[in-house]
């Protein structure tokens, strides 16, 4: 009778020791294993360092063009998109005095011309007078309705364009999807490669924070169709999407490639010409009825010839 | 193996494996905080 009560409770500790195996190695396999390279020398190299593009410490990342202009007196706070980093700290290295900009190692100091708080950030702190001028695509309509609430006008001048693209991992054989195709992802309509051409496997269609630009950007993609949450994605091979040169220019591109979209790939050429179908613009975005003469003068060399160099140099595509 | 050392046993695996669970969860979830879309995608084949 104790041997057999004793294998019984032998059986139930094992049975709770293989239950939790179970569980965690599902955790491992479905979660962590995904984000655990993060950290590997070759991960590291994906995420983008803000301090190699500080203006004025002689990074090999920004093209800037000095003597054109030089503000002097109240300048104007600059801030912007992580995507768009290479282009502002250009302008910023090209028409501010080297002391405006303060970078502590880690962040820009309050005090610094130039601030980097991304794109929800950028679109908060024009509305709040933290900034005064920011580089981003269009804002989402919670950032329109949210300058709005406080009175603000945003002034939006186009200096560039990008390519928004979409990524998916190397070894996903799908190349190309139409703009109704993309559309049927992210409202839900597909959800397994296989009625794309590939294999048969649900598609992960990744999303990004509210506000980022990348998430307005697929926003107006997708028009009046709603964007519907893929619950099923821990089990599937992704989908993502960006834009262009943050991917191919700012990030190391290895382990993703960007689909090419009705038969079009997003390159500069394309995009120029409007062959590429999903392009976003690039805004130089101000307050309406700003005081400070800098403002303009920061503008007006953006879309001068030299600030247009410095938008194609830094690898965007230029308006003008 | 007596009731109460059985019942101890098994609270102290249940109490590990919860917390083995939530450790790796809490890790996971502050990895994927400082992830890019972009890495997810090429790590997640």
């Amino acid at each position: 009778m104790d041997k057999k009560k004793l294998k019984w409770q032998l059986a139930v500790i094992g049975l709770v020791v293989l239950l939790f195996l179970g569980i965690d190695l599902a955790i491992y396999q479905l979660f962590i294993k995904r984000v655990i390279s993060h950290h590997s020398p070759g991960m590291q190299k994906m995420s983008v360092e803000v301090s190699d593009y500080v203006p004025f410490t002689g990074s090999e990342n920004l093209y800037s063009i000095q003597g054109a202009v030089e503000l002097e007196g109240d300048l104007p706070t600059i801030d912007g998109a992580a995507a768009l980093m290479p282009m502002y700290a250009g302008f910023v290295e090209s028409i501010y005095p080297a002391d405006s900009v303060i970078y502590n190692g880690e962040s820009y100091d309050d005090a610094s011309a130039m601030h980097y708080t991304n794109t929800r950030g950028a679109y908060k702190d024009i509305v709040d007078g933290n900034a005064d001028l920011i580089i981003c695509v269009a804002p989402s309509q919670e950032q329109l309705a949210y300058a709005a609430q406080n009175g603000v006008d945003l002034e939006m001048v186009e200096i560039g364009k990008d390519a928004f693209v979409f990524i998916v991992n190397s070894d996903n054989p799908v190349s190309d999807l139409t703009v109704e195709q993309i559309r049927g992802i992210y409202s839900g309509e597909i959800t397994n490669w296989k009625e794309l051409g590939g294999p048969n496997v649900p598609i992960a269609a990744m999303r990004r924070n509210e506000g980022s630009g990348s998430q307005t950007a697929l926003e107006n993609l997708m028009g009046d169709t709603p964007i519907v949450a893929d619950y099923t994605a821990l089990f599937g091979s992704p989908i993502g999407f960006s834009f262009r040169y943050y991917v191919t220019g700012m990030l190391a591109e290895g382990g993703v490639k960007m689909l090419s979209v009705n038969g079009v790939e997003p390159n500069i050429e394309n995009i120029a010409s409007g062959a590429y179908p999903v392009t976003s613009s690039i805004y130089a975005v101000y307050r309406k009825g700003e005081t400070n003469e800098n403002v303009y003068k920061a503008v007006d060399f953006m879309l001068s010839k030299e600030g247009q160099e410095i938008v194609e140099k830094s690898g965007y595509v230029p308006v003008k | 193996m007596k009731n109460r050392t059985f019942g101890v046993i098994l609270t102290l695996v249940i109490i590990i494996g919860l917390g083995v669970t939530a450790g790796l969860l809490i890790h996971g979830y502050n990895l994927w905080k400082q992830i890019s879309i972009v890495e997810m995608i090429a790590n997640w084949g």
